[in-house]
């Protein structure tokens, strides 16, 4: 933890070797280099993250934000690397959003993942490689977490999520996001969040299609879609069709801009909207859900 | 009677090559009747093709959202239908 004799110092420092980058655009903003940030983080011995944090709130820009600035701006980034958020599988969705993740800026990520890497997740998985097989997949992304952003640090949680671990593990984070491949699992992840007061952003693939879709604790959330939970196969149809490289991709960008949108408080999170993109037939379409409560009214008012 | 649209999604508008359907039915029960009836057979064909055990009705591997809200596959018969109800039917998607 910083003291204010050393935020002080990284202030002083941040003002020293901040330059004026031109954007595109011609906007000029204060910058600073990854180079100047690690720099000043040994000198007043404290993280990159916190003097990212300081300069971005002192208006200067850490270099590697400077893209994101037209979206979120200095607010948002500030926002998103004091945040911290929960990643449930490692896999092909959590691969893509995991990496996205780490580039935008989010502060700290728990990836919680107890699957290795094997020849048959090559073709999707972001995160393997020939090279990682048969390493846990949560290893494996927190490592590559570190080289894409010293400043967000990720923590791998190599276990299998339980009712009784998914209240403690989540206790941190401010939004969790599905990575999972079975319907129970969900289930479980999404009352855990229902009880921590958190946003799940829900996310599932199969074949050359997908859907997704932002669930807040009041939400009626998955049972709108699903029905109670254990009615339906823990599987779906993704056990005979598979999941090509590009589909987990599709939908798990769509999943991080639903972060993005919850922790900066930019746009409109997808809630009671399931959004189905279809890359075979080449549709992207919404399913506006209503509660069960709602459609039960409006039944027995109209008769 | 009823007059609804049925909207397919995903591989079942892939594999029945249409993506809507307007029918007459009184309840969600009789309207996967004439599904089943249409298509039954056809999409068995192409789930086993693929590998997946789809021996019994379409109900029992699909999701079905009626105005936007799931319904039970034990209550079909129950949910009776109004005039331009949508009822939604996609593969069940599980994968991540």
């Amino acid at each position: 933890m910083a003291t204010d004799a050393t935020d002080t110092e990284v202030i002083r420092f941040i003002d020293k070797f901040k330059e004026i980058c031109v954007a595109p655009d011609g906007k000029e903003y204060p910058v600073i280099s990854l180079k100047v940030a690690r720099l000043i983080a040994r000198e007043s011995r404290t993280s990159t993250k916190e003097v990212e944090s300081m300069a971005l709130e002192q208006g200067v820009i850490p270099r590697r934000y400077l893209r994101n600035m037209g979206t979120i701006g200095r607010e948002g980034e500030v926002k998103l690397l004091r945040s911290v958020v929960g990643v449930i599988g490692a896999g092909g969705l959590g691969g893509t959003i995991i990496e996205l993740l780490a580039r935008q800026g989010i502060g700290h990520i728990i990836i919680i993942d107890h699957d290795r890497f094997a020849e048959e997740d090559l073709n999707r998985q972001l995160m393997s490689t020939e090279g990682h097989l048969g390493e846990y997949k949560a290893v494996v992304a927190a490592r590559r977490v570190k080289k894409i952003n010293s400043a967000t640090s990720a923590v791998p949680v190599v276990e299998k999520i339980t009712k009784e671990n998914a209240p403690e593990l989540f206790k941190d984070a401010q939004v969790v996001v599905d990575g999972l491949d079975n319907l129970p699992s969900r289930f479980l992840v999404e009352e855990a969040c229902r009880n921590l007061r958190i946003p799940f952003v829900h996310g599932t693939i199969a074949g050359f299609s997908g859907q997704l879709m932002t669930i807040f604790p009041e939400d009626e959330g998955l049972r709108s879609i699903y029905g109670p939970p254990g009615e339906l196969p823990e599987r779906g149809i993704e056990v005979g069709a598979g999941n090509p490289s590009a589909t987990p991709t599709m939908i798990a960008a769509w999943q991080v801009q639903e972060v993005i949108k919850i922790i900066t408080g930019v746009g409109k999170p997808l809630r009671n909207r399931l959004l189905i993109l279809d890359a075979r037939e080449g549709t992207a379409e919404e399913i506006k859900l209503r509660s069960e409560v709602s459609q039960k009214d409006a039944r027995e008012n109209a008769d | 009677m009823a007059s609804i649209t049925v909207k397919f999604y995903a591989f079942w508008r892939a594999y029945l090559g249409l993506d809507t359907l307007s029918l007459e039915a009184a309840d969600v029960g009789q309207v996967m009747a004439q599904v089943e009836e249409k298509f039954g057979a056809q999409l068995r064909a192409k789930l086993q093709a693929l590998g997946i055990q789809a021996d019994q009705e379409i109900q029992d591997y699909c999701l079905l959202l009626l105005n936007g809200h799931n319904v039970s596959r034990q209550s079909l018969r129950q949910v009776k239908l109004r005039g331009g109800d949508v009822l939604h039917i996609f593969p069940l998607a599980a994968g991540g």
